[in-house]
């Protein structure tokens, strides 16, 4: 068999993953497809419709539809992303009998499966945008477009993290989920940090997520800024999550590939 | 040439630690079709685990210059809710193979396993043996220094057992084999060499028959 080089392996393991992973989220019946392009819209709506019977239609500086889809994007590709690489290791098991297959392999194609989906919404997004005529304008594009790229790292350190204790630790899958709905709502998603009285605002800057979505939303908008955004704060907690995974996960490769 | 060098492997039972190699150092020479005996439970499938490189030695090191396949075995590497055709495809990407090899890899598969119309349908529709008769097809069309075989030969119709022994008959002559059976006229048709597995030791004999009577010894 002709050697290959391990950059060569990678690439190929990770082609391989992707498609596969690729297939079967579509294969997962009608439903699955429709839920993972309609779950924004109905999120949208739901907190549009909230929104109005609390506070009628009293005018924002920016449009909410707006708001929200926008926040709900980056919410759910990190969910999607810590969720799909904590279930990941256990999920794929039965491929860790090809010795090319390393387990965070399957974390980093899960996640790119993830990214992939998630500019699909946005291209949809911007185009029902385009075509009702919202106003669209974006602020500083380069720094939205960083916020995302940090959020998929900050998510990735997480994910893998999580998906170690998911081989250890039985509970951790369950917990997952309510974990993430009681994220939702202390993150900054459907409002922003500066709207909410100051005693608690500092509360809501203890989560890291919700100096990615002031990040993402502050300088998508005019009339928002960053000015709650502690960089050094988030900086601090992708590397301390980024090391405490890695290092974890390189002590028990071993026993996770023969668990 | 597989060296293995102060290798130990044990697993903690309620009863203990039980030790499948102790401090194990042994050298197998290359180009021999190696058949590996030894009771249940002695860990001869570890041991196979070990040589693929999907599970490792509590201490020591195996070295080798050769490929290994992955352990063919009964439950293969296989996703339930894709089809036979998109799980084959899926291992022909993972060894880099190009859209025209894994064109002609499908293909073979197809006509080897005698899937017919199993083979466009999900992986769970399938009864072990035909899971094992897709995994066959597989790994024959794949040029490895050693193919892992455990028990895989005993599996599937009597038809279909004849005709994958001619197969692998037909394959070891550019290949090696590492059989694990307990099937001693298999073992003799295959392998020239043999190893026992035996109280955490390993212990080769240059001829399978000689492997296969020292087998019997510690069986009465």
């Amino acid at each position: 068999m002709v050697k290959r080089s391990s950059f060569k392996i990678f690439l190929a393991v990770q082609n391989a993953l992707f498609l596969r992973e690729l297939s079967m989220r579509f294969s997962s019946g009608r439903m699955g497809i429709f839920w993972t392009f309609f779950e924004p819209f109905f999120q949208i709506l739901i907190f549009v419709l909230i929104k109005l019977l609390l506070f009628g239609s009293e005018e924002n500086s920016f449009d909410f539809a707006i708001f929200l889809a926008l926040n709900f994007t980056a919410f759910n590709l990190f969910k999607n992303i810590v969720v799909k690489s904590t279930a990941s290791f256990k999920a794929n098991k039965a491929l860790f009998l090809y010795k090319q297959v390393k387990p965070i392999d399957t974390i980093i194609a899960r996640s790119m499966v993830e990214v992939f989906i998630t500019s699909i919404i946005i291209v949809i997004f911007l185009s029902l945008g385009f075509y009702f005529d919202f106003d669209m304008n974006i602020e500083d594009l380069s720094m939205v477009t960083f916020g995302f790229v940090w959020l998929i790292l900050f998510s990735l350190a997480l994910g893998v993290f999580m998906a170690v204790l998911n081989v250890f630790v039985d509970s951790i899958g369950k917990l997952i989920n309510f974990f993430m709905t009681a994220l939702m709502f202390s993150s900054a998603v459907f409002y922003s940090v500066d709207i909410l009285p100051i005693d608690i605002q500092g509360w809501i800057m203890y989560n890291p997520l919700s100096h990615f979505m002031e990040i993402i939303h502050g300088f998508y908008f005019d009339s928002l800024d960053d000015h709650l955004v502690s960089y050094d704060y988030i900086l601090a907690w992708t590397l301390s999550l980024l090391y405490i995974g890695l290092w974890l996960y390189i002590k028990l490769e071993k026993r996770i590939i023969s668990s | 040439m597989i060296t293995l060098k102060n290798v130990s492997k044990s697993f903690k039972t309620k009863r203990g630690r039980k030790y499948i190699l102790k401090n194990m150092s042994i050298v197998i020479p290359s180009d021999k079709n190696i058949g590996i005996l030894g009771r249940n439970g002695t860990g001869k499938s570890t041991i196979m685990r070990m040589l693929g490189q999907i599970e490792f030695p509590d201490k020591g090191t195996i070295l080798s210059d050769k490929s290994f396949s992955w352990p063919l075995g009964l439950s293969g590497g296989f996703v339930g809710n894709m089809t036979g055709k998109a799980n084959i495809k899926f291992v022909c990407r993972l060894y880099g193979k190009s859209p025209k090899e894994i064109n002609e890899i499908v293909n073979f598969v197809k006509l080897f396993s005698e899937l017919d119309d199993y083979f466009d349908m999900p992986i769970k529709t399938y009864s072990s043996g035909m899971k094992s008769r897709l995994s066959f097809g597989l790994s024959l069309s794949f040029d490895f220094d050693y193919l892992l075989i455990d028990e895989t030969l005993s599996v599937g119709d009597a038809r279909f057992r004849k005709k994958s022994k001619e197969a692998l008959m037909k394959k070891i002559e550019s290949c090696n084999v590492l059989l694990v059976s307990h099937d001693m006229g298999t073992l003799r048709d295959i392998c020239d060499v043999g190893i026992v597995v035996n109280k955490g030791k390993m212990s080769y004999f240059d001829n399978i028959n000689s492997a296969i009577d020292e087998y019997v010894r510690i069986n009465s």
